[in-house]
């Protein structure tokens, strides 16, 4: 198969050859490997690619990806960077309005009832820049003679792959990882990896997330090999009963060699090393491509809970061995008992009412926009904990995965969003105007948004801290979300299922999240509503707009924690001001610059600017307030 | 009439010099000579004097205005009560009144001041500026400066509430020093609070290096510091062409008895703040812009485009404000 780059203007091709979404577990060749950290399964392509930014598809070097094209006209950029950091393109934040106001005129396909495909809105635009990323590598010697797939974990907003001249793969959705099998096209050495990244595409009207507009590879890529026995996917569902015993039930889809038979070992054991379980699965050497392999649940007694900031992980360890007994593969995962359950219309998490002290967070640094590292996570985590934050919001997207294992490991609750935001397809000068909205009920929008639900349900299933799986943000509602719903609903019974967006359109209020969620209500309004037979539970997935010198009245809200069960608090807007750290071209002094400063419009300015903490990760004078309420109200 | 058997302290009494454009005070308390000028042409008090150290750089005035937040712009405070930014700016002083050991004197211009000699004392003096504001309607504030013997300056403010005038984002009286503060220390809540956000702020002394400006994404009002029972500001350097690094020595500000202020110290002033897109646009820090507030609206937060704060925490303009402090020169510690 060639590339087309119609794709892009195309709402129903949204990926081509990416391999299924599956769980984030870790897999080593052995323990001693698994023990290091150092895995020879995995090789990184992170660092310095060969780069040429062109401004549409059509002045991009279509031929780039040749194994004789003369590249030497490219520059270079580091690869994770967002392209606009490197220089190339110019920086932008806007907030509901997409980034093309005033300057294209554009509607999504089919959004107007009639059959307009948009043909070429994308493909064929004045304005639409194309980076076009080289990178030329060998085989580290932990992945000869392996299968070998490559993992984008971030690329925004559409991604094209060649392999020595040979056409990969494409994929949307920019928060999430996109992997391709490489097998076919790998050589040992002197392989040629192009990858052709647009700035937009029909995702463009998904991803209209309020925040600085970026595009490029931001995120780590790497290359990963399989063992000839290796755990493709595995759900593990350890379930907490009132009576405080666990029990655990599995799935793992396993694909293996032909010829090989062997065995799978599950072996769970809680913080001390003790085991709790030894499960044995037998493989009669047929050959394996993805079969499901379940775990019957297993009763283990008495277990110690997974709780808000009192979390309590248990070692899982996925064994593969082969016929001679020799390990060919090992999967660690830590896993948390926990129970959460409405009853009486209240959030209950291990029998107790659910109190969200929460925080919306983005992923940021002023240096490197949302390209950010183990360090920044490592300091957010502090910093959450030091301030009696027990909840976060992935605004709007999934985030890296090791956030999520951090939330694990300190208890943390998740809400874990899918990437999706439209809010310029619907929501007007502040206005709530549908006429013309995505995904709404088109058919059409309908599969790219679920596999976007499913993508983001698959990689992070197995982590006990998320405890909310939320659509997307004002994405308005219509049929694609009321099945998104259904889908997770049908596919996770131990979360609850979060929307906001539906209080805008009432009509799909018994079919699409289990909570009642609103953004920015006021103290009397909640009331309100719960004062008049409410029907579900009640949060507040954004609240206390803490832009500039803000977060007066928290008390107002966590006193409402007192008077109502069903008020089960909420998550601050948000958690870092988003800024771009520059040096200042009068004085050469850094200096923080915000929407509007790059020339950059129509623009929302300073909005982006509503953290509890500076964009450098000092806290606001405003946290001391955070601190009190979210510690007194725990 | 003195009696012979008062301890020495309570001996001393104010020298007051009345001249035709000012009325000075001289005095020491303990050894501390101090000197204050209180103008006629400038309409306030134009010099603070405390051991060589002077501490006015332009007289101290009501502000009524705070360098717009993001929620004041976001709700249409400014849209609203934008009137009062002009009147924080511009001010009439109308009248003069002085009163010496508790007698109001005949307004002590020439030739009515042809009498004095330079060598009149008295044990309190008392001078009250009022000020007209520009704001339509017009209304009044009082500021009276009581003095006693040993230099203590009693402050009485009084802003007279008139009925169709917009809310106030603050009220307070604004001292701008010559040169910048070492910094300063008080007793009070932590860290910046205002009267919607200051459950978090525990009561302790707290010392405060150089004046920070809280680096909002774009500069607006920061630094308040609510429910203060007092504040000493430490100067360390002076314009004085002869000896600008001059001894540390401080202010202090005390709140009355089973009463308390609120306070912002500051590099720069509201409107500077409010002219400034980002923080590297303001200007050299070269002054301390002190405010002494006995009003304070809350910064609000429901959201920032549209919902107003808490109606227990905005001022409403149509009501009177009466609040005072002292404020005596001090060593520096």
């Amino acid at each position: 198969m060639d590339a087309d780059i119609r794709w892009l203007d195309n709402p129903e091709i949204f990926r081509v050859n990416r391999l299924p979404a599956h769980s984030d577990h870790e897999f080593y060749i052995n323990m001693e490997e698994l023990k290091s950290g150092k895995n020879s399964l995995i090789q990184s392509l992170n660092g310095t690619w060969q780069f040429r930014c062109s401004p549409n598809a059509m002045s991009r070097p279509a031929d780039f990806f040749r194994m004789d094209y003369d590249a030497s006209d490219f520059e270079e950029i580091p690869v994770p960077c967002h392209i606009e950091m490197a220089g190339y393109e110019k920086i932008h934040y806007i907030n509901t309005m997409y980034p093309w106001e005033g300057h294209v005129y554009r509607r999504p396909a089919y959004s107007l009832g009639g059959t307009d495909a948009g043909k070429g809105m994308f493909s064929e635009a004045e304005y639409n820049p194309v980076g076009s990323y080289r990178k030329e590598f060998d085989l580290e010697e932990g992945l000869l003679g392996k299968p070998v797939s490559i993992c984008f974990e971030g690329a925004e907003q559409a991604l094209y792959v060649w392999l020595n001249g040979s056409f990969v793969g494409y994929a949307e959705d920019s928060f999430t990882p996109s992997e391709f099998d490489l097998t076919p096209y790998l050589r040992e050495k002197g392989n040629l990896l192009a990858v052709e990244v647009h700035k937009r595409s029909t995702a463009a009207f998904l991803e209209d997330q309020d925040f600085f507009r970026f595009f490029g590879i931001f995120r780590n890529v790497s290359l990963y090999a399989k063992p000839g026995m290796h755990v493709e996917d595995l759900w593990v569902r350890p379930k907490l009963h009132p009576d405080g015993t666990g029990s655990l039930g599995a799935e793992f889809r396993i694909s293996m060699d032909e010829g090989i038979s062997g065995r799978m070992e599950i072996i769970l054991e809680d913080g001390k090393g003790e085991r709790l379980l030894k499960q044995v699965l037998l493989f009669q050497g047929d050959c394996y491509r993805g079969a499901w392999f379940t775990m019957k649940e297993q009763e283990l007694g008495t277990v110690t809970a997974w709780d808000l900031l009192r979390p309590y992980l248990y070692q899982l360890y996925i064994r593969l061995y082969d016929a001679e007994g020799r390990l060919v593969e090992v999967v660690p995962y830590r896993i948390g008992f926990r129970r959460l359950e409405i009853v009486d219309k209240v959030i209950r998490l291990n029998g107790k009412r659910l109190i969200i002290n929460g925080v919306n967070r983005h992923e940021w640094s002023v240096e490197h926009g949302r390209c950010i590292g183990r360090e920044e996570m490592e300091q957010d985590m502090q910093i959450l904990l030091r301030n009696h934050i027990n909840a976060v919001r992935t605004c709007h997207y999934p985030d890296q995965i090791p956030w999520y294992r951090l939330c694990d490991e300190h208890g943390i609750c998740l809400m874990a969003e899918a990437n999706l935001e439209s809010h310029g397809s619907w929501q007007k000068m502040g206005a709530v105007e549908p006429s013309w909205n995505v995904p709404g009920s088109l058919p059409q929008w309908k599969e790219a948004v679920m596999d976007r639900i499913k993508s983001n349900f698959e990689l992070f299933k197995n982590h006990p801290s998320v405890l909310f799986w939320s659509l997307g943000n004002e994405s308005y509602a219509g049929d694609v979300l009321q099945a998104a719903n259904a889908w997770l609903k049908e596919r996770d019974a131990s979360r609850l299922v979060h929307y906001e967006g539906v209080f805008q359109n009432r009509d799909y209020e018994d079919t699409i999240s289990d909570v009642e969620s609103r953004m920015y209500a006021s103290p009397e309004e909640i009331r309100d509503y719960l004062e008049h037979d409410p029907k579900k539970p009640f949060l507040l997935c954004e609240y206390m707009h803490n832009m500039g010198n803000s977060l007066g009245g928290l008390g107002s809200y966590m006193e409402l924690l007192e008077q109502y069960e069903m008020y089960q608090g909420g998550f601050i807007w948000d958690f870092i001001d988003q800024a771009v750290l520059v040096k200042d071209e009068k004085t050469g002094r850094p200096a923080l610059r915000y929407g509007g400063d790059f020339d950059d419009r129509p623009s929302d300015y300073a909005f982006s600017g509503d953290g509890i903490l500076f964009a450098d990760r000092t806290e606001k004078p405003a946290m001391q307030e955070v601190r009190f309420y979210y510690g007194k109200y725990r | 009439m003195e009696s012979t058997d008062r301890k020495p302290e309570e001996q001393k009494r104010l020298r007051l010099v009345y001249g035709d454009v000012t009325l000075g005070v001289y005095g020491d308390d303990g050894g501390r000579d101090f000197h204050y000028l209180f103008s006629y042409a400038a309409g306030g008090m134009e010099s603070l004097v405390s051991g060589g150290m002077e501490w006015v750089y332009r007289p101290p005035r009501p502000c009524f205005w705070r360098a717009s937040t993001d929620n004041d712009r976001g709700n249409g405070f400014v849209l609203k009560s934008g009137m009062w930014l002009a009147a924080d700016q511009f001010i009439r002083c109308e009248t003069i009144r002085i009163a010496v050991d508790g007698k109001e004197i005949p307004f002590p211009s020439a030739p009515e001041n042809n009498k004095y000699t330079g060598r009149e004392t008295a044990s309190e003096l008392e001078i009250v500026y009022i000020y007209e504001t520009i704001t339509v309607p017009s209304t009044r504030v009082d500021v009276s400066y009581k003095i006693n013997s040993r230099g203590v300056i009693q402050f009485k403010v009084h802003y007279h509430g008139k009925e169709g005038l917009p809310e106030l984002p603050v009220f307070g009286m604004r001292f701008l020093m010559p040169t910048c503060a070492d910094g300063f220390s008080y007793e009070g809540l932590s860290g910046e609070t205002y009267p919607d956000r200051k459950a978090g702020g525990i009561y302790g002394i707290y010392k405060v290096e150089g004046l920070p400006v809280t680096p909002y994404l774009v500069p607006q009002d920061c630094g308040m510091h609510m429910d203060t029972s007092w504040l000493e500001v430490r100067r360390s350097c002076s314009l004085d062409n002869r000896n600008q690094d001059v001894r540390a020595a401080a202010l202090r500000f005390q709140a009355e008895k089973g009463s308390s202020f609120a306070f912002s110290c500051l590099p720069c002033t509201a409107s500077e703040l409010e002219n400034a897109l980002h923080q590297e646009e303001l200007p050299v820090p070269r002054r301390t812009v002190l405010c002494i507030c006995g009003a304070v609206r809350g910064v609000g937060g429901i959201d920032s485009w549209g919902s107003d704060v808490e109606p227990g925490y905005r001022i409403d303009a149509g009501k009177d404000i009466v609040y005072g402090f002292f404020l005596m020169p001090c060593a520096g510690r």
